[in-house]
């Protein structure tokens, strides 16, 4: 137990990159290698225990969710380590630059990542994962070329073509808003992609996520409508 | 400018006269009903509605101290609501609306819950959790509309406990002294585990929880730890979606509205919540967070000055009219 208080303080040491609504996410070594520190913390708001039980079921989710993936050859950060009970997960760093920062310096090559994106998504769907925050921030062209998809935090496994096609919307309206000039060629790039790995499936999950954006949600996109009568 | 506003969603008949220059509420006089067992029956609702209504005119007025003739407009909650009552406020509101000429103003109830509560409070751009028997929904303002971040899969929050309490024999009587049945039953209880926590992305669950939760009850369980336990999960979870959409619309304004607002235990947690992310959180008070005729008014008189009338023989119910399919073209002049 001591050890792993031990852990957390160094942890909480590390030099910190990121805040989210979850975690924080910091940048160490991990015997050697550079890694990422995701550190899931507890809300404020809730009773300890159930702020625990969180903690840990979530951070063993998405490390599952990041192994299964990695054994399915979908190119996720690697694992390092995981320690549910203090909610942390450490990851390979990924080094490079995210897509929504590659497009800005080379338009072209964003097309080509695009359509290798969407076939990342397409693998994912095709083994019953959607990632859940499929943003151009969240895939990392790497400093070797390659392109990894990262953050697993809201990822689930599901076989709900309602779920996947949240996927897809999420990845429009992340290149509409940030990269509107190249939006409407990173969108189709990314679909072929995408289509490309899924064939006919693909079809059901693409006219889902047209309806999703018809329901004109640009910005706060849900699931299903549910107004419902006192009971 | 006096409006005059009819609310009849759910289970209180409400009307209240408001005015467009302080003290602004000039009257909220309504009648709430509370079934001597069970749930609400709707049809037995609107004969009680029926019954009260004129008085409830008449004292809105009375209290208010002005005429029919003094208002120029009735605004009255087509929805979204259960219809045999919805159909009460609307037969009332026309019938003054056509019998005094009066403009009539068509109000969604969910938009108005909204409403009030940036008039009470002066927050003008808030993320706003809107909870109540029948609805449980994240909202904020985006293009011209109220738009749904995230909202519950199945049942709303206050139906959830409603329907625990029920269920386990500890109400009717729902709310007493403004303490929810379910709330006194949680007083000295304690966490246990065993119960299901889902918020699904945005979204929210609560029917697997009821059932479990009954579940437990049944199988022996101290029924104020279940009690506290099932109040601990439901709100957490809609704190956490709520903090979900602040972080990702970037607000800095929080805001908490419907009946189960008036919950002190709701309040703290979102106040602790807003805090972590240097949000400004104010709370409404308790007498506004139920359903009352003041909200219709408000909001009626924002929508009157931006020309919003309708013709009394088009002024249908709508008992599933959503919040976003509303436009609020108003909403940064107010309040």
């Amino acid at each position: 137990m001591s050890s792993l208080k031990d852990m957390l303080g160094w942890v909480r040491g590390l030099e910190p990159v990121k805040r989210g609504a979850e975690s924080e996410i910091r940048l160490g070594f991990f015997m050697g290698i550079p890694a990422i520190f995701k550190l899931r913390v507890p809300k404020p708001y809730m009773h300890p225990r159930l702020a625990d039980i969180l903690i840990s079921q979530r951070t063993r989710k998405e490390a599952k969710v990041i192994a299964y993936a990695l054994k399915h050859g979908i190119p996720a950060p690697r694992l390092l380590a995981v320690l549910p009970s203090i909610g942390l997960i450490v990851m390979e760093y990924v080094q490079g630059v995210t897509l929504k920062d590659y497009a800005y310096r080379d338009p072209r090559g964003a097309l080509l990542y695009s359509r290798i994106a969407g076939s990342i998504l397409g693998r994912l769907h095709e083994v019953g994962v959607a990632h859940g925050d499929p943003t151009t921030s969240n895939y990392i062209v790497s400093s070797d070329g390659g392109l990894k998809l990262i953050d697993y935090g809201l990822s689930d496994f599901t076989e709900d073509v309602e779920d996947k096609a949240v996927d897809v919307h999420l990845y429009r309206r992340a290149v509409e808003s940030t990269h509107a000039s190249i939006a409407a060629g990173m969108f189709e790039a990314f679909l072929e992609g995408y289509k490309g790995v899924l064939g006919g499936e693909a079809l059901k999950v693409i006219e889902r996520a047209e309806e999703i954006r018809l329901r004109g949600r640009y910005v706060e996109e849900r699931r299903r409508s549910v107004w419902r009568a006192l009971g | 400018m006096l409006v005059l506003g009819v609310e009849s969603t759910a289970h209180s008949f409400g009307v209240s006269v408001v005015s467009d220059s302080p003290p602004y509420i000039l009257s909220d006089s309504r009648r709430v009903y509370t079934p001597r067992e069970g749930g609400i029956l709707p049809r037995e609702v609107a004969a009680f509605f029926s019954r009260v209504a004129g008085e409830v005119v008449r004292e809105a007025l009375e209290s208010a101290g002005v005429r029919i003739g003094d208002v120029d407009a009735i605004a009255v909650a087509l929805g979204p609501g259960m219809g045999p009552q919805l159909r009460v406020g609307a037969t009332v509101a026309r019938a003054l609306a056509s019998y005094y000429s009066k403009p009539l103003v068509p109000v969604n109830h969910a938009v108005a819950h909204v409403e009030i509560a940036r008039f009470l409070t002066g927050l003008r751009d808030p993320i706003v959790l809107y909870v109540a028997g029948g609805n449980t929904a994240v909202v904020s303002y985006s293009e011209g509309r109220y738009r749904v971040f995230g909202e519950t899969l199945d049942m709303p929050l206050g139906n959830l406990l409603d329907t625990f309490a029920r269920e386990v024999g500890i109400a009717p009587p729902y709310v007493v002294g403004g303490m929810h049945a379910v709330d006194r039953c949680a007083e000295g209880g304690d966490f246990i585990e065993g119960l299901p926590y889902i918020v699904k992305g945005q979204d929210s669950s609560f029917s697997g929880l009821l059932t479990a939760a009954l579940r437990m009850v049944r199988s022996g369980v101290r029924l104020a730890d279940v009690c506290y336990t099932l109040r601990e999960i439901a709100y957490s979870s809609v704190v956490e979606v709520l903090e979900r959409g602040l972080a990702h619309t970037g607000r800095r304004e929080v805001l908490l509205t419907g009946g189960v607002a008036a919950s002190k235990i709701l309040n703290d947690k979102i106040e602790a919540m807003a805090r972590v992310h240097g949000a400004v959180y104010k709370p409404i008070p308790a007498r506004y967070a139920g359903d009352n005729g003041v909200m219709i008014a408000v909001t009626g008189m924002a929508a009157y000055k931006w020309g919003y009338t309708i013709e009394v023989s088009r002024a249908f119910i709508r008992q599933r009219w959503r919040i976003d399919q509303v436009d609020v073209p108003w909403y940064y002049e107010f309040p």
